[in-house]
C-alpha cells in the first residue's frame, strides 16, 4: 500500500524509533537460535523494562547534581524541589492529554488557545459561582473545545496540523470576547484569596494527581489506550481488526482538551488570572506540555508513558531553575529548552536505514 | 479424517485484469491438516485471504458447515471460527503481548468501560504457558521480542479460541527449527480437537511430513488433491508445473553463444540476512535469468548490483574497473533497475510521466546545469512513444496508469538514459499478456543492440523462454546454473530451487 | 483457448486509457487559490469602499509582503520535499541581530553575514533531520526554542540597533526590487535546474526518487540550508523596516508562512503538485487579508476570527483528497 501525504503511521511520523511498518527486511533467515538462548533473552528483556525508569531517574539526578554543585545554596534544596515539582505538574497534565493525540500521529496547535479560553471562562463563572464556577467552567469549556475540534477534524477531512491552526485563531478570538463579558473591573483576574486554593498544596496535587491517575487509567485499563496505540501503529490493520478509527480519533481530541481544561484550572490559579491574547501568541503555550509528551512517547516502549511525562517535565523545570540559580538571565530559558529537547530526542531516536523521515 | 467442514464453490478473484484465483472448488475435512502448495502466483495466499476476510470475493462462495460464509473483516472471520497466521508481521508494536493477543476481543475483560488489565494479562500468560511459550511475558511490550517470538504470539492469538479453521501461511520460513516444531505441535493439537489446519508452505518435504492431504494450485487453478502418504515430493513437483512453453512471447532462437566480454562482475557479495557470497559475471548481449523461491534472496541480488543494498559486502565491478557502491554511481555508469516493488521503488507514482522519464537523465539533458523544459518534454514524449505508453499526455500522473503502462514508463526512462546494463526484477508481474509480449520483444531488441540484461523472475516460464543462462538461488546462495536449451524444463529448475 | 480468452480481454483493455483523464478537475484546483485571491480582494474592496485598492494604500498593504515572500520561498522548497520548518521566526530574529551588528561596519557585509548566519542555522536543522533521522517537525520546534533563546539572551539588556544609514534604505522600490530578484532567481532554480525536479520527486516518493538517482539526504540538507539563507537575507529587509531588533523579532513568522502557503494552495505534504505560484498568490492573499481586516472589523479579535474561518474554508476547498490516503 502506498501512503502518500503526511501520513506514515502514528508516532512513527514523529518518532521513527517507534515505527512499526513492515519489518520483513529484518527477517534473519540463516541465524537459527536454539533453546538455550531463551534465558539470555529473559535477562535482556527484564533489563530493558526497567531500563527506562532507571534512565529517567538517572537524568534527574544528573541535572540536579550538576546544578547543585554549581550553585549549592540557591538550588535544589528540598523546599525548592517541591516548588519545582509544583510548577512542572501543570505542564505534565497537558502533556498527558497531548499524548493521546500524538500517539495516533495527530497534532493540535490549539492547545494554548484552549488554555487561555478555558481559563477565562472559568474566571468568568467563578464571579457568580465561586469554586464551582471555576472548576466547571474550565473543565466544561475544555471538553467542549475538544468536541468542537474533533468534529471539525472529521467533517472537514483536513490534516490535524492544519485544521488546528485555523481553530487556534478562532479560539483566541473567542477568548477575547469572553473577557469583555467579565464586568468585574478586573477582567480575567482572580483577585480574592478565596478562589486560589488550586494554586498551592494540597489542591494542586489533588487535581494533578487525579489527572495523572485518570490518564494512567485510560491508557492501561480501557480500550481507548489500546486502540489509540493500535491506530498510531498501523491504521489499516487496526481498521481491519474492527476498530472504529473515526470514533477513537474523535475521542482523542475530546480527551486531549479535557486534560487541557484541567491544566487551565491549574494555570489560571497559579497565575492568579489569565490574559486574552491575539496574534497567535497562545502558540507559546503549546510547547511546554508537548515536551512532556515527547518524553512520554520516547519512553512509551517501556510501558509507562505517564511516569515518563511527569518526570520529564520535572527535569525540564529543574534545568530552568538551575539556570536561574546560576544567575543566568531568564532569557536563556528557551535556548536551554530547545537544546535539552534536541539532545534527548537525538539520543532516544533510532532511525532505520532506508526509512523515510519527513 | 471426518466429514467435510469447509467447501469452496467456483471461487474467483480478480485484481483489475489479473485473474488470480480461477474457479476453485476445494474441500477441507474436519480434523485434518491440509497442505496447499503451488508456485508464486498460483493463488494460494489469495484463496486463503478471501477465506479470512482480508480480501473480498469476486465471485463464488465458501460453505462452512453447510452454511454460506460471509466475512468482511478479519475479526468477523474470527467470530466465524476462521483465523490466519500471516506471512508478514501480524502483531502491532506499541501494544503489550496480551493486548495483541486479545486485540478486538476485549469485550470479555470489560466491566462497563473498564478493562480488567490484570485479568487479561493473567489469561494471556496462562495461554502462553499452555502453549509452551512461557518465556514470553504477557505484560511486556511486544517490541522487546524477536521476530520469531512475535510469531509465536501470533500463533497463540490465532488459535486460542479454538477456531474451526486455521490458515498457516508460509509461517515456517520465519521460524527456527525449534519454532517450527512448536508450530507443528500446535497444528496437531488443533487436528486432534477435530478442527482443520490449512498449511501453506514451499518446503515440500515438510508439507508431506505434516499433512494428511495436499492440494496443488497452478496459475490460480486447482490441479488436484492427493493423500500425503501416497505421493512423493517429485510427484508434487510434477503437479506444480506442466505448462506448454508459449513460444509466442519468448525468444525463438536457441543460439548458445555468449560473448566473452564481461560487462559486470559480481564477487563475494553478501548482505547479512539475505544473500551470501554471490559471485557471477554478466557478458555483453547476454540475458541472465535469476530464479528461485520468493524468499531465496534473488531480489536482493538485483538491489546489490544496483548499489541499493545497505550493508553490502563484496564487490560489484563494471567493465573499465568502475565499482558500483551507490545508486547514483550505478546510474552514472549505465546500470538500470526496475524493481519488483514498482509503486514504491521504480516510479514516483505521485508524479507525472514526463518527470519520471526524465529523472535519471537530467544531468545529461542539462546544458551546464540549465534545463530546457521543452527539450525535456520532447525527450519524454519520444521515449514514451517508443514504448507506446497508453496515456492522455506526458503530464498525466503515473498513479492513473495500468500496471503494464507503469512498467512501460519504467522502461522508457532507462531507454532514454541508454543504459547498457538493465537489472529487471519481475518485469512482467501483474501485467496483461499484450504488454508482456511488448516487453519481451524489447528485451530481444536490446540484446541485439549489445545491451546486457539481468532478469530476476519468479515465473519459470519466463526464465526458460528468455534467458541465455539461468542461475537458481536457494536460501541466499546460488544453487544451480543452466544454459539455454530447448530441452531445459521447469522440473530441472525446481529441482535446485526447493 | 485460455490464452485467447485473456487476449481478448486485454485487447479491449488496452484500447481505452486506463483512467479517464482528470485534467479538468486538477486544472480547476490549481486555479482555486487564484480565484480565492480575486474573491478576497473583491469582497474587501467592496467592504472598505475601495480603500484597499487605492495606490496610496498599496505600499501599506504590501509592507509585510517582502519578508514573508522571501522566507516563504525557502519554506516552500522545504515543504515540497515533504518537510516542515517551525524555526523560521527564530532564524529571522537571530539573523537580523547579526545584520545589525555588522551593519555598523559595512551594510553589504552585513547582508552577507546575515545570509550566512541564516544558512548556518538552516544547516543545523538539516543536519539533525538528515543525519539523526529526526522528523523535521520535532527538529525545527527544538531549534525554534534554541535560536529564539539566543535571540532573547542577546537582547536582554535592550534592543540591538542597526546602523543609522540602514533606515534610509527603507524605500518601496528597493524592497520590491530585492524581493523580485529573489523570486526570479528561485523560480529559475526551481524550474530550470534539476533542483526543482529533485525536490518534487523526493517529496512525492522518496524511495522511488532514490532509485532514480536522486540523493534525498544531500538534497534535504541543502534545502534546509537554502531556506535558512533566504530567511537570513529577508532579515535585511526586516531590519531596514524596523531599525532595531528586540527579543521577539520574527515571532510567529513560521505560522504566518504556513497559513500563507496553504492559502496559496500548497499541498501540505509537498510533492509534485507544489507550484511556485503557491508562494506568490498565498503571500499576497495573506497580506491583503491581514491589512484589510482591520479596516472592516476594528476589533482585532473579530479580525482574527474572520481570518481563521476564511482559512478553514479555503483549505477545505483546496485540499487534494486523492493524494492523502490517510489523513493525519
Amino acid at each position: 500500500m502506498t501512503y502518500i501525504g503526511h501520513s506514515g503511521g502514528g508516532p512513527a511520523m514523529l518518532f521513527p524509533a517507534t515505527r512499526a511498518g513492515s519489518e520483513k527486511y529484518l527477517q534473519v533467515h540463516f541465524i537459527r537460535s536454539g533453546g538455550d538462548m531463551t534465558s539470555e533473552r529473559i535477562t535482556k528483556i527484564k533489563a530493558s523494562k526497567y531500563f527506562g525508569i532507571i534512565l529517567l531517574v538517572a537524568l534527574t539526578l544528573l541535572f540536579w547534581g550538576i546544578f547543585k554543585i554549581l550553585s549549592p545554596n540557591n538550588f535544589g534544596t528540598p523546599k525548592l524541589l517541591i516548588g519545582y515539582f509544583q510548577t512542572s505538574i501543570q505542564y505534565a497534565v497537558g502533556g498527558c492529554g497531548l499524548y493521546f493525540i500524538v500517539v495516533m500521529g495527530l497534532f493540535d496547535f490549539s492547545v494554548g488557545a484552549n488554555i487561555v479560553l478555558s481559563s477565562l471562562v472559568g474566571v468568568l463563572l467563578s464571579r457568580q459561582f465561586g469554586y464551582w464556577g471555576l472548576v466547571v467552567g474550565c473543565l466544561t469549556c475544555g471538553t467542549l473545545i475538544g468536541v468542537f475540534n474533533g468534529f471539525l477534524y472529521s467533517k472537514l477531512r483536513i490534516p490535524s496540523m492544519i485544521v488546528t491552526v485555523g481553530l487556534m485563531l478562532i479560539l483566541e478570538s473567542i477568548a477575547n470576547y469572553v473577557v469583555t463579558l467579565d464586568t468585574s473591573g478586573f477582567p480575567g483576574k482572580l483577585t480574592s484569596n478565596d478562589i486560589l486554593a488550586f494554586s498551592h498544596a494540597p489542591w494542586n496535587y489533588i487535581v494533578s494527581g487525579t489527572a495523572f491517575f485518570l490518564a494512567f487509567f485510560l491508557l492501561r485499563f480501557t480500550r481507548i489506550g489500546t486502540y489509540c496505540k493500535a491506530i498510531g501503529s498501523n491504521e489499516f490493520v487496526a481498521k481491519n481488526m474492527g476498530i472504529n478509527v473515526e470514533k477513537y480519533k474523535f475521542l482523542g481530541f475530546v480527551i486531549l482538551h479535557f486534560f487541557v481544561g484541567i491544566m487551565a484550572l491549574l494555570t489560571v490559579s497559579y497565575g492568579r488570572g489569565m490574559l486574552a491574547v491575539t496574534g497567535m501568541s497562545s502558540m507559546d503555550r503549546n510547547f511546554k506540555p508537548l515536551m512532556g509528551t515527547f518524553f512520554g512517547v520516547a519512553f512509551s516502549k517501556y510501558g509507562y508513558p505517564v511516569t515518563a511525562i511527569v518526570i520529564g517535565e520535572f527535569i525540564i523545570t529543574l534545568i530552568f531553575n538551575g539556570l536561574v540559580a546560576l544567575n543566568v538571565p531568564t532569557t536563556i530559558n528557551d535556548f536551554v529548552t530547545g537544546a535539552v529537547l534536541l539532545i534527548i530526542v537525538t539520543l532516544t531516536n533510532r532511525g532505520r536505514k532506508g526509512s523515510v523521515v519527513k | 479424517m471426518g466429514e467435510i467442514l469447509l467447501r469452496s464453490e467456483n471461487l474467483n478473484k480478480h485484481f483489475g485484469i489479473t485473474h488470480a484465483v480461477k474457479d476453485v472448488s476445494l474441500e477441507f475435512a474436519k480434523g485434518e491438516i491440509h497442505g496447499l502448495i503451488g508456485e508464486n502466483g498460483s493463488g494460494k495466499s489469495t484463496f486463503c485471504s478471501m477465506l479470512c476476510g482480508i480480501y473480498p470475493i469476486s465471485s463464488g462462495r465458501f460453505i462452512l458447515e453447510g452454511k454460506e460464509l460471509k466475512v468482511r473483516t478479519q475479526v468477523e472471520g474470527n467470530h466465524c471460527g476462521i483465523s490466519i497466521i500471516v506471512q508478514e508481521m501480524g502483531t502491532l508494536p506499541g501494544l503489550t503481548v496480551a493486548e495483541n493477543i486479545f486485540l478486538g476481543e476485549e469485550e470479555r475483560f470489560m466491566h462497563g468501560l473498564i478493562k480488567n488489565t490484570r485479568a487479561m494479562n493473567k489469561e494471556a500468560q496462562a495461554l502462553l504457558n499452555e502453549y509452551g511459550f512461557g518465556h514470553i511475558n504477557a505484560s511486556s511490550m511486544i517490541e522487546h521480542y524477536s521476530f520469531e517470538d512475535r510469531k509465536l504470539v501470533e500463533i497463540v492469538k490465532a488459535t486460542y479460541f479454538n477456531p474451526k479453521i486455521v490458515v498457516v501461511d508460509e509461517t515456517t520460513t520465519a521460524l527456527s527449527q525449534s519454532g517450527r516444531e512448536e508450530l507443528f505441535t500446535v497444528m496437531n493439537r488443533i487436528k486432534n480437537d477435530g478442527n482443520t489446519v490449512i498449511f501453506i508452505s514451499h518446503d515440500l518435504g515438510e508439507v508431506l511430513e505434516n499433512t494428511d492431504r495436499v492440494s496443488v494450485l497452478r496459475d490460480g487453478e486447482l490441479v488436484g488433491t492427493v493423500k500425503s502418504n501416497a505421493v512423493s515430493a517429485d510427484d508434487l513437483k510434477r503437479m506444480m508445473v506442466g505448462r506448454e512453453l508459449n513460444s509466442r512471447y519468448y525468444r525463438t532462437d536457441y543460439d548458445k553463444t555468449i560473448s566473452d566480454e564481461v560487462v559486470l562482475s559480481v564477487e563475494g557479495v553478501t548482505v547479512p540476512g539475505q544473500i551470501e557470497n554471490i559471485s557471477f559475471q554478466l557478458h555483453r548481449g547476454e540475458i541472465l535469468g535469476i530464479g528461485g523461491l520468493s524468499e531465496c534472496g534473488m531480489h536482493e541480488v538485483g538491489k546489490a548490483v544496483f548499489g541499493a543494498s545497505f550493508d553490502r559486502r563484496g564487490s560489484v565491478t563494471l567493465k573499465g574497473g568502475h565499482a558500483v557502491k551507490s545508486i547514483s554511481q550505478a546510474i552514472r555508469h549505465g546500470v538500470a533497475y526496475a524493481s519488483k516493488d514498482r509503486d514504491n521503488e521504480s516510479v514516483v507514482v505521485a508524479d507525472s510521466i514526463r518527470d519520471n522519464i526524465c529523472l535519471p537523465s537530467l544531468n545529461g539533458l542539462s546544458d551546464r546545469g540549465i534545463l530546457n523544459n521543452q527539450k525535456l518534454g520532447r525527450f519524454a514524449q519520444t521515449n514514451a512513444d517508443l514504448m507506446s505508453i497508453k496515456m492522455t499526455d506526458i503530464g498525466q500522473y503515473v498513479a492513473d496508469l495500468s500496471g503494464g503502462n507503469k512498467q512501460k514508463v519504467v522502461l522508457a526512462r532507462w531507454l532514454g538514459k541508454d543504459s547498457g546494463i538493465l537489472v529487471l526484477d519481475s518485469p512482467t508481474r501483474g501485467i496483461d499478456v499484450k504488454v508482456k509480449a511488448d516487453i519481451y520483444a524489447l528485451m530481444s531488441d536490446l540484446k541485439k543492440q549489445g545491451k546486457s540484461i539481468i532478469m530476476i523472475s519468479e515465473e519459470l516460464q519466463e526464465l526458460l523462454g528468455m534467458s541465455d543462462r539461468i542461475l537458481i538461488m536457494k536460501d541466499g546462495k546460488i544453487n544451480g546454473e543452466f544454459m539455454r536449451d530447448p530441452k531445459l524444463g521447469e522440473k530441472d529448475l525446481i529441482a535446485t530451487m526447493v | 483457448m485460455e490464452a485467447m480468452k485473456t487476449k481478448t480481454v486485454s485487447e479491449i483493455h488496452d484500447e481505452v486509457p486506463a483512467v479517464k483523464p482528470k485534467m479538468n478537475s486538477t486544472w480547476l484546483r490549481n486555479l482555486t487559490p487564484f480565484f480565492g485571491f480575486i474573491a478576497i480582494v473583491a469582497v474587501f474592496s467592496i467592504l472598505t469602499g475601495g480603500k484597499i485598492i487605492r495606490p496610496e494604500n498599496l505600499s501599506l498593504m504590501l509592507s509585510q509582503v517582502y519578508v514573508l515572500m522571501i522566507s516563504s520561498t525557502g519554506v516552500f522548497m522545504v515543504m515540497t520535499v515533504g518537510g516542515l520548518d517551525f524555526s523560521q521566526g527564530s532564524i529571522l530574529g537571530l539573523a537580523s541581530i547579526v545584520f545589525c551588528w555588522v551593519s555598523h561596519y559595512n551594510i553589504i557585509l552585513g547582508v552577507i553575514a546575515a545570509t550566512l548566519a541564516g544558512a548556518a542555522m538552516g544547516a543545523f536543522n538539516g543536519l539533525f533531520h538528515v543525519k539523526f533521522k529526526i522528523a523535521s517537525f520535532i527538529v525545527t520546534i527544538c531549534t525554534m526554542y534554541f535560536f529564539r533563546g539566543l535571540c532573547k539572551y542577546i537582547t536582554t539588556n535592550g534592543p540591538v540597533p542597526a546602523s543609522m544609514e540602514v533606515v534610509a534604505l527603507n524605500q518601496t522600490w528597493f524592497k520590491v526590487l530585492l524581493t523580485a530578484i529573489v523570486l526570479v532567481v528561485c523560480f529559475f532554480v526551481f524550474h530550470c535546474t534539476r533542483v526543482g525536479y529533485d525536490l518534487r520527486a523526493i517529496g512525492a516518493g522518496e524511495t522511488a526518487a532514490r532509485f532514480s538517482g536522486c540523493r534525498p539526504d544531500l538534497t534535504k540538507f541543502l534545502v534546509y540550508t537554502m531556506s535558512g539563507a533566504l530567511t537570513g537575507f529577508a532579515s535585511f529587509i526586516n531590519v531596514i523596516q524596523v531599525g532595531s531588533i528586540t527579543g521577539t523579532a520574527g515571532t510567529q513568522l513560521e505560522t504566518k508562512i504556513l497559513i500563507a502557503l496553504v492559502l496559496g494552495g500548497m499541498p501540505i505534504s509537498g510533492g509534485a503538485r507544489a507550484r511556485f505560484s503557491n508562494i506568490i498568490i498565498g503571500t499576497l492573499t495573506y497580506c491583503v487579508l491581514e491589512k484589510s481586516l482591520p479596516m472592516v472589523f476594528p476589533v482585532s479579535a473579530t479580525q482574527q476570527l474572520v481570518k481563521g474561518i476564511i482559512f478553514l474554508i479555503v483549505v477545505a476547498l483546496t485540499i487534494d483528497h486523492k493524494s492523502l490516503r490517510v489523513i493525519k
